[in-house]
């Protein structure tokens, strides 16, 4: 073998292993994924959310008309040049739900993370603290799993109403976080407290791994599922709460979203009149995004559970 | 079964829990309106005065702080007590948008037909969702499991209000199967006598039709997974062996499986009147919910505080009561509280 050769295949060794580092990575990278698409439920839902996603950003980019522009004749049927006809005021239906899109589920989603982040914070840190602290803790989110979350929202949004001031999207996101945090909350001390009486934790101790090692090494890691499960169930949350708050007229009306398209959908009783374009198409696509997020819901839960799981092998069942 | 020994121990846990959480909201319902940036009596003091052209009194603006319970000239401790104090005397103050009306009398009436709703959605959303997710989970991923668990999904995604257009839409206007509105018919006397009920629990049947069919979902898959490992657990194999019958093992899983599905019953009053409250104005019937909307129209917020409290009360008192069950219930909970 000559030098040259040599080199080259030193070359190509080192080529492979950056590349294989760089798959490695990438597979990383793509782990939390590959835990959505385990199971046939949440497979359907991630789809389903995809094409969601990508309607979204089509609509960022792309609507046929201004969504908030009253330019074309009153309650128009649907036609080629208007898909789902015109609204009540002359805006185009179809760009309207483009343009809806992106902060619907922008809403969604950032009740989803900001909820988890508060209810992981929370239930770990009970699940570890000492007894009186874990109390105080449990008695807080008792509150806040107690007060329905709709009257929150309509004293909050009062409130703002009444400083001729309504709720933007970062105010409706802001209470819609506060009102739906306690939920997962108590999952995550639960789960918390049942997986730290665990052996193994229990040798870590021992060991002599601090405490915030322990938390993010093992115990956030082992109930990753519950808690990507615990981001959808937040998510379907923030979208439900983002119509309840456009419903009661307390966010801002003029923003083009699907809770607002409904709102003004209603309020000119589309639905007496027989304008169905107004009303179904916000009205479904709000169904799909949340039956999305509890398809993920359920199915991470199937994840999480192993008992759930389906053994292809031994199925001892009562017959029905 | 036969109870044999009250769980003292535990309730009187659930009593101080209740309490500490019933102060909680008591405080909530006090801060929220001081923590608003500025003065919600001022911008409707000045609304009136450009209204009115200037000639408005003074001694208004300090009428609308009483009456909002918001004073700028006494301490904070001192409002406190008095807020307390009144309530514990039954005044919560007079109603702006129905004037001189005060709000517990709107209550008093608007109240007992929220809780109505709100009680008969939720037992009936209970025992259907139930047998539904047990249904579903013994005939584990089979048709009738999927279509089940999908029906519940579809139904728990629906935005709750448009649904409750289309039923309104469907079955009163064009339908005419059902009333428009109201609680009860006008030829009804009220009281407790038979047409009367009846004409209540007709005109009740859209409104808790639909928080049942979007409630539902909570139910079904809660039951469903609980059930599939009792189902598949040793103790079921070992009832095979011994020869049980079929619909006695049956029994038996759904009875373990009810339990830890019981706990979810507080998550459940709070969403159920959650429901109510939005769908009493589609259904214009007279709950606390349609009055909350005409309270949020005109700001009117003693009304809006006094409806947030009493629902937040009625709420406490249905989870006490579900846990205090619970306890007598739960064999577990009994040896710990004894």
């Amino acid at each position: 073998m000559s030098k040259i050769q040599e080199n080259r295949s030193i070359g190509n060794f080192r080529g492979e292993f950056v590349k294989n580092k760089l798959i490695n990575s990438l597979k990383k990278l793509l782990k939390p994924f590959g835990l959505l698409l385990a199971n046939n439920k949440s497979k359907a839902g991630f789809v389903l959310l995809m094409g969601m996603i990508i309607f979204s950003i089509v609509g960022v980019f792309y609507t046929p008309y201004a969504p908030d522009a009253y330019l074309f004749k009153k309650s128009l049927g649907p036609s080629s040049s208007h898909l789902l006809g015109t609204t009540g005021y002359g805006q185009d239906v179809f760009s309207q739900l483009l343009g809806g899109a992106a902060p619907t589920l922008m809403v969604g989603f950032s009740v989803g993370i900001l909820g988890t982040l508060i209810s992981v914070f929370v239930g770990v840190l009970s699940g570890f603290a000492s007894k009186r602290v874990n109390e105080l803790i449990n008695g807080i989110v008792n509150i806040f799993l107690v007060i329905p979350g709709v009257l929150l929202i309509m004293l909050f949004g009062a409130y703002f109403l009444g400083l001729h001031q309504n709720l933007g999207y970062l105010s409706t996101v802001l209470i819609l976080v506060i009102t739906g945090w306690a939920f997962g909350a108590r999952t995550f001390r639960s789960v918390t407290l049942s997986v730290a009486k665990r052996d193994y934790i229990l040798s870590s101790i021992l060991v002599g791994e601090r405490k915030l090692s322990i938390i993010f090494r093992q115990i956030i890691k082992s109930i990753m599922p519950v808690i990507v499960s615990n981001f959808f169930f937040t998510a379907m949350y923030g979208t439900m709460g983002l119509t309840f708050v456009e419903y009661l007229g307390v966010g801002n009306l003029n923003q083009v979203n699907w809770g607002t398209m409904l709102y003004w959908a209603i309020n000119n009783e589309a639905y007496l009149v027989g304008e169905w374009w107004w009303i179904l198409p916000p009205a479904i696509l709000i169904s799909v995004l949340m039956f999305a997020f509890i398809l993920l819901n359920f199915g991470m839960d199937e994840i999480a559970n192993p008992a759930l799981r389906v053994f292809q092998t031994k199925k001892h069942r009562v017959k029905a | 079964m036969i109870i044999t020994a009250i769980p003292i121990k535990y309730i009187l846990k659930r009593l101080t829990i209740f309490i500490g959480v019933f102060f909680g909201a008591l405080t909530l319902n006090f801060v929220l309106p001081r923590l608003m940036p500025g003065d919600p009596a001022e911008v409707v003091y000045e609304d009136l005065l450009k209204d009115s052209g200037g000639t408005l009194n003074v001694t208004y603006l300090h009428q609308l702080e009483s009456e909002y319970g918001i004073s700028t000239t006494k301490p904070i401790w001192d409002q406190y007590f008095t807020y307390l104090n009144d309530l514990f005397h039954g005044n919560l103050g007079i109603s702006i948008s129905f004037y001189p009306t005060p709000v517990s009398k709107i209550l008093e009436e608007a109240l007992p037909w929220t809780l109505f709703l709100v009680i008969s959605a939720v037992t009936i959303s209970f025992f259907v969702g139930n047998r539904l997710g047990r249904y579903a989970g013994i005939n584990r991923n089979t048709g009738k499991d999927l279509a089940i668990d999908l029906f519940s999904m579809f139904m728990a995604a629906f935005p709750a209000f448009v649904l409750a257009f289309i039923m309104l839409d469907v079955f009163s206007v064009y339908g005419k199967l059902f009333p428009i509105g109201g609680a009860y018919s006008s030829s009804v006397n009220m009281g407790f006598n038979i047409p009367f009920i009846i004409s209540a629990m007709y005109h009740a049947v859209l409104p808790v039709g639909t928080i049942i069919l979007t409630s539902l979902g909570g139910w079904v898959l809660g039951m469903r997974n609980n059930i599939i490992p009792n189902v598949n657990s040793d103790y079921i194999n070992f009832s095979q062996n011994l020869g049980m019958k079929d619909y006695q093992i049956k029994s038996i899983a759904y009875r373990n499986a009810l339990l830890p599905n019981l706990t979810g019953f507080s998550m459940s009053i709070g969403l159920s009147v959650s429901g109510v409250i939005i769908e009493e104005s589609i259904f214009s019937y007279p709950g606390v919910g349609m009055y909350m909307i005409t309270a949020i129209d005109n700001l009117d917020y003693p009304l809006l505080q006094g409806i947030f409290l009493m629902v937040i009360i009625a709420v406490l008192v249905g989870n006490l009561i579900v846990d205090i069950l619970l306890g007598f219930l739960d064999p577990r909970i009994k040896q710990e509280g004894e």
